[in-house]
């Protein structure tokens, strides 16, 4: 009997019984996968930085000299290192397919011969590059600006010698492939990387140090060694920050898809139960045991959890892979649970709704047969159902009825006003930080002042180095303009690695200095103030933490043979070398032989120009330095920190898709739940005179509503949740206070209307199925 | 003058490729004023008549002529617009929102049409009077559940009126209702009837039918005769006319 009753039941509720199987599906595709890509997301890059050997220290020195003193140092101390020979490249002497490759940061060659272990696309480790081929980095690879291709000719250019590559692919290069490493490579065959070696050829020692002595950086900061860069497991891990952040999207989209699937769940089981509860009435009412008839509707959804949950398991394979695609261009973000998860995960969604349907049916045991009868009310209510009056009203019938219903039914609409609310979100939120990032104001946290524009190339500094032939560069760029008619300020910012210390207190860090038509003061403070005379500077919080100092502090600071005193005026936050700094007076007198490096030439005009106006100045500065790039601010910022925002951007494209195509689906079936439901109703109005236009209006309204509250919802949530989700990540990379970058055109109404439009429209398209019902199955609604 | 005229009304349906001729070819007429009743054994197309006849449901053959009007001819459209100006219907089954209160659904048909040039407020009183009338003033912000059958009912009749129809049908409009209940419904209509509201009902109660001008005996699909009741005046009439009735139905195989 029992078997007959669940075979008439799923073919009797065919339509209810189809949303309820559709909805497990989704939630087990969207749990199981969104738990395995947390996992995987959660420990790629320890992950990551493990199949690649990564040393626990990687110190990168400027010379031979260097490199011996390091070397010394190593075998003193007993420490398990091995070097990697690199040669610094012009990046102007590399041609892409005869043309220029137009890449202007630090580049170098180097060969696999002690190299950390990298990886194809595929994640496959490249064990041997053949003579003539290179491998280049998936940074630049997938740059859309080299529109570079596997089979391309790379011509490389070093000291007279010139030879022809051929572009084998792209490598995951754990050491090389983050953007804010600000250094990258290119991998050859030993042979080659012999032939450009040589007395000549601008050679760098990247030092692999493997030891867990938590003293290694003491002790090498002791030795006086000089050194490029120089960065810890932890360190490095900090660089993929930007990584991490498209990672971090993805891990808020899963959670949001986790909790999403359950309120589905917990909405349709609800909904279909109530639906179940005459028939439960009329069981119980012929004494049937309560036992059985919890058992008839436990296996019902026993089955059609397990056969939805096990096509959802299916799809969560795919559907996984399609969310890390973006992430994993640059990582290896391997599947740590694997398949198992997966099932493991949508078992775990085939229990919930057993459990959410054993929850449900609890209610059984307390009603009495009439009270199930009633659809599960006994009568007793508290709260009255109509909160507004047609007849205390002007709206239009049609339009009371919606707002109506949803006065009425708070509890039934907020699983699709949080789902609703959930996917503008993840759309904002991602938006809100691509924003930030490609702000021109983010220049003030990479140790840089405001200005219109960047010239920037690769400067090869050396011992010969000094602050005048940096002035004579921008001079001339500063009389180039002035030819033109136009003044502007032209300054640069000067990149040196010192030591620091206090008291007992040491560290190196990454110091600045400007040069040029810039002082100190036009740079952004967080506490105190900028540096006014020789002997003064400002030092980020990192810095100011890690040797324990406060303003009016005395430091140490050495800047190539000789040691200062300098004191602390002002705590300022940057992102150049995850939170580290050190600014000096700009007329402090610094030993330039030790530069490491230097921004882009930025150019401020000082008549204030309009957008076309710039526009034209950069094409004309272009168009006067072939061999240098014209960026604007904000330009130059992407281009320091990698193609993050582009990535972003690729990742949001995918969000909207994903959260359009769930609100469609949402809308659908719940929009199809509620006509099965409402056929009574919607029966009468039709048999009373109401037109079919008027009811899918009714029901339009009522959607448009819910999606309105969402959107209002959204907004309301979206800045401060920006701040809560993504401000740590920041703070991570050194930026202690974020002012958000909102674009109110954008956050408040393209995003919301978008997903208003497509959402309503999909609820109004399955509303018109209502056209089916007929007045005249007023008569036979149950 | 007919209200309402039919001839040669066929309704088919088609279950599992079986044609079932649920009417074949009725005919007969309802003049303005009157108060008719359907009356037959179960499954012999009552409802299917009066819904038919009502534009709720399509035709299959035939002409149904509502205040001559062929409502065969009329698209949903006109159809609905006719069913909220100038029909009332009541449900065995008193079927109304939920989400609404009794006056809110009382006054929805007249909010909803253009018919009758008034205020909301107008609106609101007049269905209070028609409440009043009715005698359920009291329960006109209760919510449905909070009602009895009986009440609930005469909130459906309200509702069919407040748009002052030409016809109202009603289906079986005391079947779930007590006899208390189901002869102040009764009551009620055959109030309205005096009042020129024409009415046809559908009904297996003699004492309902008895309370009509006409019955209508259908079997099979078609009618089979009609008995001519006269007008109802008073209640001193009722148990003659409930025993001619029941004595015709007899006839009839009832």
């Amino acid at each position: 009997m029992y078997r007959s009753i669940l075979k008439k039941d799923l073919k009797r509720k065919k339509t209810m019984n189809m949303i309820l199987f559709i909805f497990i599906i989704l939630a087990a595709m969207f749990v199981a996968s969104s738990v395995n890509n947390l996992a995987s997301v959660v420990t790629a890059l320890d992950s990551y930085f493990d199949k690649a050997d990564i040393p626990d220290q990687w110190i990168t020195v400027p010379n031979e000299t260097e490199h011996e003193k390091f070397t010394e140092f190593a075998d003193q101390k007993g420490y398990d290192c091995k070097t990697l020979e690199m040669i610094t490249i012009d990046p102007n002497d590399i041609l892409h397919n005869g043309e220029k490759l137009g890449y202007d940061s630090t580049i170098c060659i180097s060969s696999l011969k002690n190299s950390t272990r990298v990886f194809d696309k595929n994640d496959r480790e490249i064990t041997e590059v053949k003579d003539g081929e290179i491998y280049l980095t998936a940074l630049i690879f997938y740059n859309k600006k080299y529109d570079l291709e596997v089979g391309d000719t790379i011509t490389i250019s070093l000291n007279g010698k010139t030879k022809e590559f051929t572009l084998k692919g792209c490598t995951k290069d754990a050491c090389f492939g983050s953007g804010m490493i600000g250094m990258t490579r290119m991998l050859v065959s030993e042979n080659d990387f012999d032939y450009f070696s040589g007395e000549d050829a601008t050679m760098m020692y990247s030092e692999y140090v493997y030891t867990d002595d938590a003293d290694f950086m003491d002790e090498f900061n002791h030795a006086e060694i000089s050194s490029l860069f120089n960065a810890d497991r932890s360190m490095m891990n900090m660089t993929y920050i930007m990584d991490m952040l498209i990672a971090a999207v993805i891990l808020v989209v899963s959670m949001c898809l986790i909790l999403i699937s359950m309120l589905i769940l917990r909405f349709t089981i609800n909904f279909t139960m109530s639906e179940e509860f005459r028939e439960i009435g009329v069981m119980k009412a012929i004494g049937i045991e309560v036992r059985r008839i919890r058992g008839i509707y436990i296996t019902k959804y026993f089955a059609t959890s397990v056969v939805g949950s096990a096509i959802g398991f299916a799809l969560s394979i795919p559907f996984g892979k399609m969310l890390l695609r973006n992430v994993s261009k640059n990582i290896i973000i391997g599947s740590t649970g694997g398949i198992w998860l997966n099932l493991v995960c949508a078992a775990a969604t085939a229990a919930v709704v057993v459990l959410f349907c054993y929850l449900c049916t609890r209610k059984i045991k307390k009603f009495s047969p009439i009270d199930a009868i009633r659809n599960g009310e006994n009568g007793e209510r508290y709260t009255r159902k109509g909160v507004v009056h047609l007849s205390r009203s002007r709206i239009s019938p049609v339009f009371f009825m919606a707002v109506n219903d949803i006065l009425s039914g708070l509890k039934r609409f907020a699983a699709m006003i949080i789902i609703f609310t959930l996917g503008l979100l993840l759309i904002t939120i991602p938006e809100n930080t691509i924003n930030t990032m490609q702000s021109d104001n983010t220049i003030y946290w990479f140790n840089m002042t405001e200005c219109d524009h960047v010239l920037s190339t690769e400067l090869l500094f050396d011992q010969s180095s000094s602050r005048k032939k940096l002035e004579d560069r921008l001079v001339s760029v500063k009389n180039y303009l002035a030819e033109n008619d136009i003044e502007a300020d032209v300054f640069q910012e000067a990149m040196f690695r010192m030591n620091i210390s206090h008291n007992d207190k040491k560290t190196t860090s990454v110091a600045f200095q400007g040069i040029g038509d810039v002082t100190a003061d036009q740079y952004m403070y967080e506490e105190g103030g900028a540096p006014q005379n020789a002997g003064e500077v400002a030092i980020t919080g990192l810095i100011a933490e890690q040797i324990d100092v406060n303003i009016g502090d005395d430091v140490e600071i050495k800047n190539g043979e000789s040691t200062k005193t300098y004191t602390v005026c002002g705590l300022y936050q940057s992102m150049t070398n995850m939170g580290e700094g050190i600014r000096f007076y700009q007329d402090e007198d610094l030993d330039y032989n030790y530069v490491g490096s230097a921004f882009g030439m930025q150019i401020r005009y000082k008549d204030a120009p309009d957008g076309k106006t710039l526009s034209e100045r950069k094409a004309m500065l272009a168009e006067h330095y072939p061999d240098w790039t014209a960026y604007t601010a904000g330009e130059y910022i992407r281009y320091m920190v990698g193609d993050v925002s582009g990535q972003l951007d690729s990742v949001k494209l995918m969000i909207i898709i994903v959260v359009l195509s769930i609100n469609i689906l949402v809308m659908v079936l719940m929009v199809k739940s509620f006509l099965t439901k409402e056929k009574g109703e919607i029966a009468t109005l039709k048999a009373i005179g109401f037109r079919t236009g008027s009811l899918v209006a009714w029901q339009t309204i009522r959607i448009a509503i819910v999606l309105l509250i969402s959107a209002v919802l959204a907004s309301a949530l979206s800045t401060p949740l920006s701040h809560l989700i993504v401000g740590p990540i920041f703070r991570m990379m050194g930026a202690q206070s974020i002012e958000f970058e909102i674009r109110p055109l954008k956050i408040f109404l393209l995003y919301p209307l978008l997903i208003f439009s497509v959402t309503t429209l999909s609820g109004m398209l399955t509303a018109l199925q209502l056209r089916k019902i007929k007045a005249s199955e007023t008569s036979n609604i149950e | 003058m007919n209200i309402l005229e039919v001839t040669d009304l066929c309704k088919t349906y088609i279950t599992n490729k079986y044609q079932n001729n649920v009417l074949t070819n009725v005919n007969f007429s309802v003049a303005e004023g009157e108060m008719i009743a359907v009356m037959g054994p179960s499954g012999s197309g009552k409802s299917t008549l009066l819904y038919a006849v009502s534009g709720m449901d399509s035709i299959t053959a035939g002409e149904v002529s509502f205040c001559g009007k062929n409502i065969a001819d009329m698209n949903s459209k006109e159809l609905a617009q006719l069913r909220l100006d100038e029909m009332g219907f009541i449900f065995q089954q008193m079927y109304m929102l939920k989400n609404l209160t009794i006056m809110d659904n009382i006054i929805l048909p007249a909010c909803q049409s253009k018919k009758i040039d008034e205020s909301r407020k107008e609106t609101v009183r007049r269905g209070q009077d028609l409440m009043r009338k009715l005698g359920i003033i009291e329960i006109a912000n209760n919510d449905i559940n909070e009602v009895s059958g009986g009440q609930l009912q005469r909130a459906c009749i309200c509702r069919s009126m407040i748009n002052k129809p030409k016809m109202i049908f009603a289906d079986e409009p005391t079947g779930a209702l007590n006899r208390t209940s189901s002869e102040e419904v009764m009551e009620e209509l055959t109030k309205l009837n005096t009042e020129d509201t024409t009415i046809m009902l559908v009904t297996h109660d003699v004492k309902v039918a008895a309370k009509c001008t006409r019955v209508l005996y259908i079997v099979d699909g078609n009618i089979k005769e009609e008995y001519n009741l006269g007008k109802y005046t008073s209640q001193t009439q009722l148990k003659e006319r409930t025993r001619t009735l029941n004595n015709w139905l007899i006839e009839m195989g009832w």
